[in-house]
């Protein structure tokens, strides 16, 4: 099976000679289709940096990023703008949902953006929304609506246009534990059953445990790897692997190797 | 270091508010121009001719300055409100850092009078420069040759122009500081989301569109009948209709708008997120657009009716006279004792006790004879084209002054006419023709002569008839020709006579010693027999070819009035006539621009400031949608798109209503042969507003431009955990 995405030797240095930060420091991976990956690290490791090279909104000092066989760095203005809307489906912390937007344009905002006509992703819409338990603040403005409700909605828009990958940026960060489990459970749900692939950046050990896969980065280089014994391991046995490593992370690497 | 902060920041203020600060300097602009209005080459010139008005229009400058002050206040007031309230959040981190409040205030006044110090040191020189400009170009336009431009600064225009500036700076600041001192360092990091507007249901708003526009339609039609004119109180109402009609108005506007949203496809490129930002700056900001296109409207009008009114000034007379010598009354060869009894004076010219020569009044050209010899003796006489007596009297041959002259003939012809507002006119006019002046024909045909035209042919037994231009309009000149090629027989003191020809309507004097509103050109025996020899006499003089060739007419009349004041002759120039067309056209488009200028400065800056401010607040929706994969050029489009309605909703609305504004505000000031001509003023109307559409379009542009330029920061990726 190839690899959806394939990350390799990523650089990304802020600053100049002497204040040099190294945020990515020749970091590489692969991700499988229908693989729900997490990455974790402490703050200021370079997971955001990461995300962020792999959605091409900044661009990587070296390295490539190779998504469905295809350079990003190699693409330019209206591919690039595609790529990010069309490949990629990306979830947020502060679920971005434009205000002044009902939750139905929210979905529909990529369409506008793609030029994709509205017939198409009318059924994919119904799909979703029911799915996501949605149905009764489509025509809501994100005010009125409830944390879980804003996320989930932001999920529908990320997922509107199938990409191929969805990135979640701490997507549990801005909920409480009921709606933060809720929303996992869906993403785990689309994840198994759609075979949706989800590369997830998050700080929280209880979402990470939604995961196959987990690698954590420290100092903008992977540092270490866990992947899930399905179908042995349970949820919070892994969980527990999971808080041991997170335990070694606060140390340094010095405590590990 | 804290100098440097004052100097850094309000350096970034400018780089990041062009617009702002570029609104400064033309509200500097506008202080100094106005100010050194007298200066000005056209005002020093006029103030030789028409002292008394120029120093009246002069003597309301202080009142315009002071108007200028209160309107730019609000201005400078709303752009520094927007400029702080961007800056809350590093006011908070300042107070953080332990900065104390009396300091920050320092800080921020320290600021702001670097910044207007800067818009001084630029704006003034301009103001200047702009200034001389101005009084050049008028100058020139109008001919003014003859004075020669010179060069004026004045320092109480710019010490004025710069106290008033910085005082409704200060004022601004003042207010607007001592708000953002008195809040919590917390409520001042954090960033403050706009409350939410409270909606009601569709149909008030479908109501208020329809009320706002009923009341518009009421109070233009009040204003274009004529019926707000009447009185203060009915103005009062119509002005107030029409400012509650545009405020429902707009404030309906979210109606349409949400139809609009509700019918849009979520397929056009950003269509739906377009029309909700309108929607959303719609609504809360109804209020404010209103207000600016109300300012807009008041642009346009002040614009299109200044520059009816001081075109029609500019081309109502036909030039034909240069100059045109009093001889009817006596000539005053040394001018000393005004109250002279010219009645008791004799035929020729004699010095008597005070010292001063008299001619005589008796009407029998013996006057012009004195003021020719005059002219020779100074060798003045050749310097005329043609000089020629235009000899004016009463009939002397009755005392019946209700039946002297009766015209059945033409009154039938005139009720028979379908019925119009000029049939009617003429006959409510002619009516009072009972009594008429009359010219003798000669003097006029010699008149005709000098203007180019053919002379005019009279029987003993016929009659022309003469009517002013300012007495009349075209189209009743029409119908009354019309009549009159039919030979009307009238009866002149009981004695048959037909009127024949065209009307006659070429002035008969220079400027205005005589303008009659109903008169009859006789052939001279049969003038002679009705005035029984008592008529006054006007010499008229045209300059010749070869000296108004030589330099403009301006230069050779005001010359030849130099040579003229020294013979010690009474007399009246073109000059005089001219001067009071070119102060109506002057002080018209004076003020008319200037205020046009204020308001449209205003409205726009305070839409564009607004735009890009409302921009700047949802900054995180720009960044949202470029997460979502918007280029962006497709940002910028979506930017200009709503910069497009959000100019065009308040320009259109005024713009339509400033056809019905400047026919309302025509129909109130211009005299009534004005308006015989009002559709043609229309035309000119609707160009000048096609030009300031032009003004508003770069406008528009400067905004875009300065919209995508902040689009353009927003591509860099934040970081954010």
């Amino acid at each position: 099976m190839k690899p959806i995405l394939t990350i390799e030797a990523l650089k990304k240095y802020y600053g100049k000679s002497k204040n040099q930060t190294k945020a990515l420091n020749g970091i590489s991976f692969q991700v499988m289709p229908g693989e729900f990956l997490g990455i974790m690290g402490s703050s200021g490791s370079g997971k955001s940096t990461l995300l962020n090279c792999i959605a091409a909104v900044i661009r990587p000092d070296g390295g490539t990023v190779t998504m469905n066989g295809r350079q990003i760095q190699t693409m330019k203005g209206a591919a690039l703008a595609d790529y990010r809307g069309k490949e990629i489906g990306y979830l947020f912390q502060n679920f971005e949902l434009l205000d002044n937007l009902t939750g139905r344009e929210n979905i529909l905002l990529p369409l506008s953006l793609h030029g994709v006509p509205e017939k198409e992703s009318q059924r994919r819409l119904a799909q979703l929304a029911s799915y996501l338990e949605i149905n009764d603040v489509l025509d809501k403005f994100p005010a009125q609506m409830s944390g879980g409700q804003k996320q989930r909605v932001a999920a529908a828009r990320a997922l509107i246009l199938k990409p191929g990958i969805i990135l979640a940026d701490e997507p549990t960060g801005a909920l409480d534990s009921k709606n933060a489990k809720a929303l996992m459970e869906k993403l785990a749900g689309l994840n198994e059953e759609q075979r949706a692939t989800i590369l997830m950046v998050t700080h929280d050990s209880n979402a990470a445990s939604y995961c196959r896969r987990i690698l954590f980065i420290q100092d903008g280089v992977l540092f270490h790897e866990l992947r899930r014994n399905l179908p042995d391991e349970s949820q919070q046995e892994f969980y527990a692997r999971i808080l041991s490593v997170m335990a070694q992370l606060g140390g340094g690497s010095a405590n590990v190797l | 270091m804290f100098f440097n902060l004052i100097s850094r920041n309000s350096k970034r203020s400018r780089k990041e508010n062009g617009l702002f600060f570029g609104s400064l300097l033309i509200s500097i602009i506008a202080f100094y121009i106005i100010l050194s209005l007298s200066g000005q080459d056209v005002m020093r010139f006029l103030a030789r001719m028409e002292s008394d008005a120029v120093n009246r229009l002069l003597s309301m400058i202080p009142a315009f300055y002071g108007m200028t002050l209160f309107i730019l206040f609000f201005l400078i007031y709303y752009a520094s409100k927007f400029q702080l309230e961007r800056r809350r959040h590093e006011f908070g981190v300042y107070l953080m850092l332990g900065m104390r409040r009396g300091k920050l205030f320092l800080l921020l006044l320290a600021e702001d009078f670097h910044s207007s110090i800067a818009a001084l040191l630029v704006g003034l020189p301009l103001a200047v420069l702009l200034s001389e400009l101005i009084s050049l170009v008028t100058a020139r336009l109008v001919g003014l040759g003859i004075i020669g431009h010179r060069f004026t600064f004045s320092p109480t225009a710019a010490l004025l122009t710069a106290g008033g500036f910085l005082l409704i700076k200060f004022v601004a600041f003042l207010i607007l500081s001592s708000r953002i001192s008195r809040q919590e360092i917390g409520s001042l990091l954090t960033e403050m989301p706009e409350g939410v507007k409270r909606q009601r249901p569709a149909c008030f708003y479908a109501l208020a569109v329809l009320a706002g526009l009923l009341l518009l339609g009421t109070a233009y039609a009040m204003a274009i009948s004529g019926l707000s004119w009447s009185d203060l109180a009915r103005m009062g109402l119509t002005l107030l209709l029409g400012l509650a009609g545009t405020l429902a108005l707009f404030w309906g506007l979210r109606f349409p708008v949400t139809l609009a949203v509700r019918a849009a496809k979520n397929d056009r490129q950003l269509h739906v997120f377009n029309l909700r930002q309108i929607q959303e700056t719609v609504v809360r900001r109804s209020g404010t657009l209103a207000v600016c296109s109300l300012l807009i409207l008041a642009a346009l009008c002040c614009f299109g009716a200044g520059v009816a009114i001081s075109r029609f000034y500019g081309n109502s007379e036909q030039h034909v006279l240069d100059y045109t010598f009093q001889a009817e009354e006596g000539i005053e060869i040394v001018s000393a004792s005004p109250e002279e009894d010219a009645g008791a004076a004799d035929i020729s010219p004699m010095k008597n006790d005070t010292g001063t020569t008299t001619i005589s009044p008796r009407g029998d050209g013996t006057g012009a004879a004195v003021v020719r010899r005059i002219l020779a003796e100074h060798q003045l006489e050749d310097r005329f084209s043609h000089l020629f007596e235009m000899r004016t009297g009463y009939i002397r041959t009755t005392e019946d002054y209700d039946h002297a002259f009766r015209m059945d003939p033409v009154f039938s012809a005139l009720e028979a006419a379908p019925a119009s507002e000029e049939r009617d006119t003429l006959l409510n006019n002619l009516g009072y023709a009972t009594y008429p002046h009359l010219i003798a024909l000669g003097g006029y045909n010699q008149l005709l002569d000098a203007a180019g035209l053919p002379p005019l042919q009279l029987a003993d037994d016929e009659a022309a008839v003469y009517i002013d231009r300012s007495f009349t309009s075209s189209g009743q000149i029409a119908l009354l020709n019309d009549i009159l090629a039919s030979r009307p027989e009238v009866r002149l003191d009981e004695d048959s006579r037909f009127l024949t020809g065209k009307v006659q309507t070429v002035d008969l004097v220079t400027d205005s010693s005589i303008t009659l509103s109903f008169a009859l050109i006789l052939p001279d025996a049969a003038f002679e027999a009705y005035t029984e020899g008592h008529w006054d006499v006007y010499l008229n003089g045209v300059l010749a070819k070869d000296e108004t060739e030589q330099a403009s007419l301006m230069s050779a009349i005001s010359e030849m009035n130099q040579a003229l004041d020294q013979t010690g002759l009474s007399y009246e120039s073109y000059l005089q006539n001219m001067g009071r067309q070119l102060f109506y056209m002057v002080a018209s488009s004076y003020i008319t621009l200037y205020l046009a200028i204020i308001f449209l400065i205003i409205a726009n800056t305070v839409i564009g400031v607004q735009f890009l401010i409302s921009q700047q607040k949802s900054n995180r929706r720009y960044r949202t949608l470029t997460r979502l994969g918007a280029a962006y050029p497709t940002l910028c489009r979506s930017a200009r798109a709503q910069i497009n309605w959000y100019f065009g909703i308040p320009v259109a609305v005024a713009a339509c209503s400033s056809l019905f504004g400047i026919r309302a505000l025509l129909t109130g000031i211009l005299s009534a042969r004005a308006k015989s001509s009002l559709s043609e003023m229309m035309v000119l109307s609707v160009a000048m507003i096609l030009a300031l559409c032009v003004i508003e379009s770069i406008y528009i542009t400067m905004v875009k431009r300065s919209s995508d330029r902040y689009l353009l920061t927003l591509m860099v990726p934040e970081r954010e955990e």
